[in-house]
């Protein structure tokens, strides 16, 4: 899942200074799950708007920002039918001409794409932070893979090195595993703790007797899979 | 075998040998480096010269290493991942050797985070293992990526090694990964505690790596304290708490532990010692001195 958190309101303003007729619309995938972007959150994003004096004129909610229709079918329709199409439930829309802003509550992905299909600016109200597991429970989400092209799972007892390692060391812990935390995240700026990856990767291959896997010597990484900007055929 | 450094020379004859380390300035005054060669020359056979330690901004490694040798003081270039992907290490690594450097010591590196620019970018294009392994290519006449060098850099290469850490597995299955990776020789993080030193001779007696034990002089409470609360790997017996609690003379009782310390890698037949004299470097002669009497 994105994990994504609301930019504070005023930094949503000061982008719209100078429009005057705003749409919002929401996401109806991570960002539902993960109440940052769904629709009730974008009710909500509406109201604290137009109480700053911002004319929301209309509110919706897309199924999936990152999935929404085809360029080509995009080229016939203006941006109201566009944003009609996108987002199906769209309130208010009939009434208001000339929108000339949209707020997206979608991650980083949605937002592009939705930009992507209308002339219109489309404004992040997300700071997209990163690819995590939804937890439900407990007080910290934490990055589960950064897309390094290249997965590691297999050797790693199903925990990313790349990822949840501070260093994306490949060939075990560096001397700052502190009381099984990573130093890092005991470090000044950091609040909270975060366990050291490879002392967890250990001792589950320990516990799996698939130690061997860590005794073997893996290679640098070949950054041209993991490097801007990357790009990958269509799957047919 | 073929010895490039007198460091490494050392370490293979018989001689208990001995390797310091100095804390490049934090501007541009080379006296400094000038003072602590001073101190350290004729007592240590080289010196590190560390790599942006914690990630604060200071000289880096290869000024103070040139400064030192031109001294007379061979050096041992301290190379991290922090900083540097695989395309400037190897560039640092030509240039190092053009300048004289014959010892290499590759360290992951502390993460910015830690240090007085958070805010910085973290490199670590190649992990220690993986650094190693490369500086062993270069030497063989190889960049990384399979270019060839006319003229190969000489040099040894060391490796780190934190044994004081739980659980100590896992660091020393990477230690032996380093080792087939191309490591010479190895230095560890700084050691208070005797049954350490006994651990690290049992688990990593079956790896054909001399090893020296790092000490550094506990010049406070505050800072013993210090290291125990935050610093990874680190014990401290409480022996030596509370002899320093007692003590009527700091300086005194920091440069007995040391010498202690010394004395016990040396009878356990640890091929040397790594002494950080953390600013202390004018007593490193007598901590040497008085291991010699114990
Ligand atoms: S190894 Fe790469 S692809 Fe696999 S989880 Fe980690 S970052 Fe993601
Ligand atoms: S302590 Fe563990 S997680 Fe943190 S940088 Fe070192 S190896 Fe990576």
């Amino acid at each position: 899942m994105i994990i994504t958190r609301q930019k504070n309101l005023e930094e949503i303003i000061v982008m719209l200074q100078g429009s005057e007729k705003v749409a919002i619309i929401g996401c109806g995938g991570c960002v539902t799950f993960y109440k940052t972007g769904g629709r009730k959150q974008t009710i909500e994003m509406a109201e604290k708007l137009r109480e700053k004096g911002i004319d929301v004129v209309a509110t919706g909610i897309s199924a999936r920002q990152c999935y929404l229709i085809e360029e080509k079918e995009a080229e016939a329709l203006d941006d109201s039918e566009i944003i009609k199409k996108v987002a199906r439930n769209i309130v208010g829309l009939e009434e208001a001409e000339g929108i000339d802003a949209v707020v997206s509550l979608a991650c980083g992905v949605g937002v592009q794409n939705l930009a992507n299909l209308i002339d219109t600016p489309v404004y992040p109200a997300q700071n997209t932070l990163f690819m995590g597991r939804r937890r439900v429970e407990g007080d910290f989400d934490i990055e589960q893979c950064i897309g390094c092209g290249d997965c590691v799972l297999g050797y790693t007892a199903g925990i990313c090195p790349v990822t949840r390692c501070a260093k994306s060391l490949m060939n075990g812990p560096c001397g700052g595993v502190f009381n099984g935390n990573c130093e890092v995240s005991q470090s000044r700026v950091s609040e909270y703790d975060i366990p050291c990856a490879w002392i967890q990767i250990y001792e589950k291959l320990k516990a799996n007797g698939k130690l061997d896997n860590m005794r073997r010597i893996f290679p640098e990484k070949d950054f041209i899979r993991a490097t801007h900007m990357r790009k990958v055929e269509v799957a047919k | 075998m073929k010895y490039y450094s007198e460091f490494m020379r050392s370490l293979k004859s018989s001689e208990f040998t001995i390797s310091g380390e100095i804390d490049p300035p934090k501007d541009v005054n080379p006296d400094e480096v000038k003072e602590q060669v001073k101190h350290l020359k004729g007592t240590v056979v080289a010196a590190n010269v560390t790599d942006n330690p914690i990630g604060d901004v200071i000289m880096n490694t290869l000024a103070p290493c040139v400064i030192m040798q031109d001294l007379g003081l061979e050096a041992i270039y301290q190379q991290t991942c922090r900083d540097r992907n695989r395309i400037a290490l190897q560039s640092d690594i030509i240039g190092a050797t053009a300048l004289g450097i014959k010892n290499v010591l590759a360290l992951t590196g502390d993460h910015p985070k830690m240090g007085n620019h958070p805010q910085a970018k973290p490199v670590f294009d190649l992990d220690s293992v993986q650094l190693t392994g490369m500086l062993r290519k270069m030497r063989e006449g190889s960049t990384l990526a399979g270019t060839e060098l006319e003229n190969p850099p000489e040099f040894h290469i060391g490796v780190g090694i934190s044994p004081g850490v739980e659980p100590l597995e896992p660091e020393i299955i990477k230690l032996e990964k380093k080792v087939k990776a191309g490591a010479e020789f190895a230095q560890t993080q700084v050691i208070y505690d005797v049954k350490i030193l006994e651990r690290l001779k049992d688990e990593a007696s079956h790896l054909d790596l001399p090893i020296l034990p790092g000490f550094a002089p506990l010049k406070s409470i505050g800072m013993a304290k210090f290291m125990i609360k935050y610093v990874p790997g680190i014990r401290i017996p409480e022996e030596t708490m509370k002899k320093l609690e007692e003590s009527k003379n700091r300086v005194e009782t920091s440069i007995e532990i040391v010498a202690e310390l010394i004395a016990a890698a040396r009878d356990m037949n640890f091929s040397g010692v790594h002494i950080m004299p953390v600013g202390m470097d004018i007593h490193v002669r007598e901590m040497v001195e008085r291991a010699g009497e114990i």
